[in-house]
């Protein structure tokens, strides 16, 4: 078979696949009849509403000299890791806003970082293609540095996020810029299994973000560069349980629904959307036209304990707070008083729900709380 | 109101005037409370006055009430109205802070006072239930910060607010204000406000209680706003220093949070505003630290200049408050961050105030001015003479720095009409120019270096040596004038203190110049970096990565010894078919021959080197091959020998050049293959260099590096010393990834410059995918080129694999590449010979193949972004090739830097220079 045939052959082969998808994709829109915002406002429900004083920034941690890219939340008591450009992972104290450790990290370019449940230890990924671990109990060495106390080093790319597995120290699952994510023994450092990559099929572009379901753990979603999302199971790392196609833009972060039968994402098309892990569909789509014309990108989305906010944060600095239900911007973080000088990079709900994190590139981070009568919601 | 309020000043208004007023007669019910009186002003007793006068002017600002934030639009107005008044007219403030203590009286007097905001105060004054709104607003702002608190506190912050609201009305002392605004903090105890408050009624002059330190909502735009307006009104503002004051104070020697303790209890300050606090508090005043003691509202302001010496010495309290390692880290960001450094601003040399450059080069100087404090120097650039402005010499610092502006011949103040460069000098300067000997008669000037010759303006001999003589340095010591600190050497000693002195760290951060190299594959450039390694480090390796790459040559080791056995399997298959098809030919032969000979070629291996052949294919195409050593090795070693001396082996390497697979640096490892494949196998620096994905392995690899002070680097500069303090930061990053989408590039926006890599020998290459591999390094460049966060960024192009180019360009011609089918080089008949003796200017095809490249790469550069882009070759094998590449860069950055102080004329100068320079 010649070249030029095989080639030929090819393009008709990705012709016919465009051509599929295409009607999957019409298929799609003729079952999709409603979405969520149409069928709560036809049932009556009214939008959350927020007074100026209801969300209130209640504290700025200060003490990073970089950019913050990325932090967690301990699952209980109320400790903070962020990470920045400036090659340190601080441990805060968000009540007292001190800090309870600085971690130099061999390598500056870090990109993510993550709470282990138990609040023992931190991990953090990013450009050396490793995810280093750090128990905060182990004593520091003669710099006051914190050894690292294992590094899981296997990805070809670099690491653009890790979260602990609930319920156990002992597994992590990263995602990196070689389209693969991996779950990781973190006591042998090896890993476990390997999701996506050439043989399977995997995403087909950098994988940015990974979120494990809170109700099982065996369930976890990643969004790509590929402009998709995918759903794994960690039993049968082979192939991917579910795509979900519907962005335009990279998928820059993924994020469960508290129920765990739904995901947001976010993505650099400026918009975060819904998706339903038992049907496939997409639920709802939460975008708001900006006033100029650049479209600003999701950078990173949170739920509210109930799930019905959203908490987006844009790489314009705005972070609109979505009522889910409505599909209704409630509030801007970013034009209140006290808000980010620029982007917001990543964003946090504590465990028990009653405050919000937010870290940006002007190098700190605000922590948010319900203020007045309302604790939670 | 009652009408008196009107006639309070008659004879401030006549009947007239009062048509226009804003004053409306009161004619609703009698009022419960008692109304205030208002006084006729007697300017003595404007309270702002006498606070004013007893703390700098350009302080004001703190006394300018803060409005509490609240996002109602108008509220905020309202509070920038406030902010804005001119506080210079004392009636305005008057009226600003009677109307907000005495909630709804005054109206009508500070409406009169008042001429600005009349309509805003009409409003008011018409409506006279809109300060009790505005006291509702009052407690909005209280509950407001409440809810920043996760613990509750809610009611009673809401009562202790009600509470203050009361003892308002009563009071019309100005420290109201105060207490009104410390309800805000929640963890006072309301009656710990009350106490407070008849603690400053009675001491009013200075009582000014100020807005809790919890949360501050200050507007700081405003504030900045009010601060030039001050720095307009004063000129002194500049120079003094701005001097934050604690914003609550109690009764003296208390802590200032607490309000308990003596001035016997152990305290910590506060570096800006002078604030103590006792041990209880310092931790909630001063929160996390993140700039050392500050309170948390004086975070970004500079630190009081008389507190510069304790800067990073911790005391007792925090050492027993916090842990050791937050202590350190404390005492770090004190002694580091930005906002403790010396203001530059605040030193004056010679009239001219520094920038941040100047002050790095003044203080990283070999011989650097000591515990430099803000004021006006005179510095003698000539001499390195050093002294506070009008007064005598006080040191002899490193001469030839660049900063400051040139001398004033009044400098020193001196009176002697003696100059020494340019400066006259003062009287006890002079008496000790004549106990050294020095001829001063007729008022002569003189010319003095840093060594201490001199001469006489004019004259070209030197004279003598100020410091030559023993007793001169007496005579300087009794009359305090400086001596050069080391006059025995003086030309030794800046180069040896230079490499012994340690950088400040906070200059260091300031000194690092990040590097960028990128490459696509195959460009070389890790070979680049291993080469800057070598070149600049003293241990290029450490013990641990010279294992790793022990095991990664290994590993290559193997792969290259599969590709070969592979390709003899290969060879062995089409010589059994040739030789199958010799004996179709003889099948007449009835005998047959014999079959074993039949099987055997020269490619023939026995069958235990064909058991190991077979399995090390067979890991190699599970593609496990990393996983199976080094544990391999320990076993195999003897087998590899055996192997290698194997003749099979030996005609499959003579027909290399048919294998594509294998990589031309597979060469040089396999011609010593038994040696690498020991145990004891020492990889050495030119086994580091050619080694394939050492440093690729974990997609970015960085080296901290400063270029080494060398005989042959004295020609360039000498001139700025600080150079060699410079640190350079080589970043590798791996091409993978590197593209339009790319997340991660913006984390590099800081780097000073970007160099891209580029294998010349690539043109007639092809990828996988039949894409020329030098048409994909140009759209990776593009792509890299365009790339946002890179705008502006200068490039440098190393076009690398010179030599194979060379070499390669006399064989294939450079047309292979389609962007390149326009070379039609100029070529001279006797270029046969041009090889051997290429000192003739004839230049070879490579080296025009090579300018014909770069041109095509600056086209493109300036295509795109309208600049210039430098280009270099460099062979990447050659130290000295990549060391010339690498200072070049050096020099693109230096020049960056100087680029905005030269003229455009120089401009053309310098450009030319660094084209020739890559040549």
């Amino acid at each position: 078979m010649s070249v030029a045939e095989l080639k030929e052959r090819h393009a008709a082969a990705t012709e016919t696949m465009n051509n599929l998808r295409e009607r999957l994709r019409q298929r799609r829109q003729q079952l999709l009849d409603t979405d969520v915002a149409g069928y709560a406002s036809s049932h009556g429900r009214t939008p959350v509403t927020f007074g100026p004083t209801d969300l209130v920034c209640c504290r700025t941690l200060q003490g990073h000299t970089g950019k913050v890219y990325s932090l967690d939340w301990t699952p209980e008591r109320n400790r903070i890791v962020s990470a920045s450009q400036d090659g340190r992972l601080i441990v805060w104290n968000s009540l007292t806003s001190q800090k309870t450790h600085a971690i130099k990290l061999p390598c500056a370019w870090v990109m993510t970082c993550a709470f282990s449940p138990t609040s023992q230890s931190v991990a953090c990924g990013g450009l050396d293609s490793m995810c280093s671990i750090f128990n905060l109990n182990s004593p520091t060495d003669r710099d006051g540095n914190l050894p690292v106390s294992k590094t899981l080093s296997g990805h070809k790319g670099y690491v653009s996020c890790c979260q602990y597995v609930p319920d156990e120290d002992i597994h992590i699952i990263t995602s990196s810029g070689d389209r693969t994510c991996v779950l990781w023994d973190i006591t042998t450092g090896l890993r476990t299994s390997v999701f996506g990559g050439e043989f399977q099929s995997g995403h087909t572009a950098d994988v940015l973000s990974v979120s494990i379901n809170g109700s099982n753990s065996r369930m976890f979603v990643s969004g790509s560069c590929d402009a998709t999302a995918r759903l794994w199971d960690t039993r049968a790392a082979s192939r991917a349980v579910r795509t979900f196609h519907g962005h335009e833009g990279d998928v820059n972060t993924v994020k469960f629904f508290p129920d765990g039968n739904r995901f947001g994402t976010g993505s650099d098309d400026g918009t975060c959307r819904l998706f339903d892990i038992r049907t496939g569909h997409q639920l709802q789509v939460y975008y708001q036209q900006p006033s100029d014309n650049e479209v600003p990108h999701v950078t990173s989305i949170a739920f509210s304990i109930s799930g019905r906010l959203l908490f987006a944060g844009y790489s314009n600095g705005d972070c609109y707070v979505w009522d889910t239900l409505l599909a209704r911007v409630v509030l801007n973080l970013g034009s209140l008083q006290n808000s980010h000088d620029s982007r917001i990079s990543c964003l946090g709900l504590s465990a028990d729900g009653s405050a919000l994190c937010t870290g940006s590139w002007d190098t700190n981070l605000k922590i948010w709380a319900f203020g007045g009568y309302r604790k939670v919601i | 109101m009652p009408p008196e309020e009107g006639t309070t000043f008659p004879s401030l208004e006549n009947e007239e005037e009062r048509e226009y007023s804003f004053a409306v007669e009161y004619t609703g019910p009698p009022v419960p409370y008692e109304l205030p009186r208002a006084v006729p002003i007697n300017v003595e007793k404007i309270p702002l006055a006498a606070v004013a006068s007893k703390v700098p002017l350009s302080n004001t600002e703190l006394h300018i009430p803060v409005v509490t934030p609240i996002l109602a639009p108008d509220r905020n107005r309202f509070s920038k109205e406030l902010l804005l008044q001119p506080t210079v007219s004392p009636t305005s403030v008057i009226a600003f802070e009677e109307r907000v203590s005495e909630n709804t009286n005054n109206c009508l007097l500070s409406g009169e006072l008042s001429s600005y905001e009349s309509g805003e105060l009409a409003e008011l004054i018409n409506n006279n239930d809109i300060s009790s709104r505005r006291l509702g607003a009052c407690s909005v702002s209280n509950e407001h910060s409440s809810m920043l608190d996760y613990c509750d506190s809610f009611d009673k912050s809401r009562e202790s607010s009600s509470r203050a609201g009361v003892s308002n009305d009563d009071d019309l002392n100005q420290a109201d204000w105060g207490s009104n605004e410390s309800v805000l903090s929640l963890d006072y105890p309301s009656s710990r406000v009350s106490s407070l408050k008849t603690g400053d009624c009675n001491n009013d002059s200075s009582a000014e209680v100020r807005r809790p330190q919890v949360v501050t909502f200050r507007d700081i735009e405003s504030d900045n706003g009010l601060d030039e307006e001050f720095s307009q009104d004063d000129v002194q503002h500049q120079v003094v220093t701005v001097k934050r004051e604690p914003q609550t104070k109690g009764k003296k020697g208390s802590c200032y949070r607490c309000f308990k303790g003596n001035r016997f209890t152990e305290k910590e300050v506060c570096i800006v505003c002078d604030a103590k606090y006792c041990s209880n508090c310092v931790l909630r005043a001063m929160g996390s630290m993140p700039e050392g003691r500050k309170c948390v509202t004086c975070i970004g302001f500079p630190i009081d200049e008389s507190k510069r010496g304790s800067l990073g010495k911790c005391s007792r309290m925090l050492k027993r408050l916090l842990s050791d390692l937050e202590v350190r880290q404390i005492m770090k960001a004190e002694k580091l961050c930005e906002a403790n450094q010396l203001p530059p601003e605040y030193i004056c040399v010679n009239g001219q105030p520094l920038c941040h450059e100047e002050l790095a080069i003044l203080q990283s100087c070999p011989n650097p001015p000591k515990k430099l404090k803000p004021g006006s120097y005179w510095y003698d650039k000539v001499s390195g003479l050093w002294g506070k402005e009008g007064q005598k010499p006080s040191k002899i610092i490193s001469p030839h720095l660049n900063v400051g502006g040139s001398i004033r011949p009044d400098a020193s103040n001196g009176s002697t009409q003696v100059c020494i460069n340019g400066r006259e000098i003062t009287k006890v300067e002079l008496r000790m120019l004549q106990l050294a000997g020095v001829q001063v008669a007729g008022n002569p000037h003189f010319w003095v270096n840093e060594d201490g010759s001199y001469q006489e303006e004019g004259q070209k001999n030197t004279k003598g040596y100020i410091w030559g003589k023993a007793g001169t340095k007496l005579v300087c010591a009794v009359l305090s004038l400086p001596v050069p600190s080391k006059y025995s050497n003086p030309c030794m000693e800046p180069l040896s203190s230079m490499t012994s002195r340690s950088v400040p760290d906070y200059l260091e951060q300031r000194t690092l110049q990040k590097i960028l190299l990128v490459g696509s594959t195959g460009s070389g450039s890790s070979t680049i970096f291993k080469q800057a390694k070598i070149l600049y480090k003293d241990v290029p390796f450490s013990a641990g990565e010279r294992e790793n790459i022990k095991l990664s040559i290994q590993t290559n080791m193997y792969g290259y010894l599969g590709i070969l056995l592979e390709g003899r399997e290969r060879f062995e298959e089409e010589s059994l078919a040739e030789m199958r098809k010799r004996n179709c030919s003889k099948e007449t032969d009835p005998e047959g021959s014999s079959d074993d000979s039949d099987n055997k070629t020269i490619y023939y291996i026995g069958p235990r080197l064909k058991a190991f052949s077979d399995w090390l294919l067979k890991t190699m195409v599970s593609g496990n091959l990393d996983a199976i050593f080094p544990a391999a090795t320990r076993e195999y070693a003897p087998l590899v020998e055996e192997l290698w001396k194997d003749a099979a082996i030996w005609a499959t390497y003579n027909r290399r050049s048919e294998l594509e697979m294998l990589p031309s640096v597979a060469s040089y490892y396999l011609e010593r293959v038994v040696e690498i494949l020991r145990m004891d196998y020492e990889p050495s620096d030119v086994d580091i260099l050619y080694a394939e994905g050492v440093t690729s392995s974990n997609g970015l690899a960085c080296v901290d590096f400063s270029f080494p002070h060398s005989s042959s680097d004295e020609s360039i500069d000498t001139g700025d010393q600080h150079d060699s303090l410079l640190r350079y930061q080589l970043i590798r990053v791996q091409a993978r990834g590197l593209g339009e989408n790319c997340k991660w590039l913006e984390m590099f926006e800081d780097v000073g410059m970007v160099i891209f890599c580029v294998a010349l020998s690539d043109y007639d290459q092809f990828s996988a995918d039949g894409t020329n591999k030098m048409l994909l390094s140009k759209k990776f460049f593009e792509s890299i080129v365009t790339h946002p966060t890179f705008d502006q960024m200068d490039f440098l192009l190393i076009l690398n694999k010179f030599d194979l180019f060379e070499e390669k360009i006399e064989r294939v011609p450079l047309s292979r590449c389609e962007w390149f089918d326009d070379f039609h080089p100029m070529i001279s008949r006797h270029r046969t010979n041009t090889n051997s003796n290429s000192i003739n200017n004839n230049p070879t095809l490579g080296q025009l193949a090579f300018h014909y490249i770069a041109v095509k790469f600056k086209r493109l550069y300036s295509l795109f972004t309208g600049r210039k882009l430098y280009v270099s070759h460099v062979k990447g094998l050659e130290s000295s090739s990549v060391d010339a590449a690498l200072k070049y860069a050096r020099e693109i950055l230096k020049w960056d830097e100087e680029r905005a102080n030269l003229s455009l004329s120089e401009h053309s100068f310098y450009s030319t220079e660094a084209s020739s320079f890559s040549h």
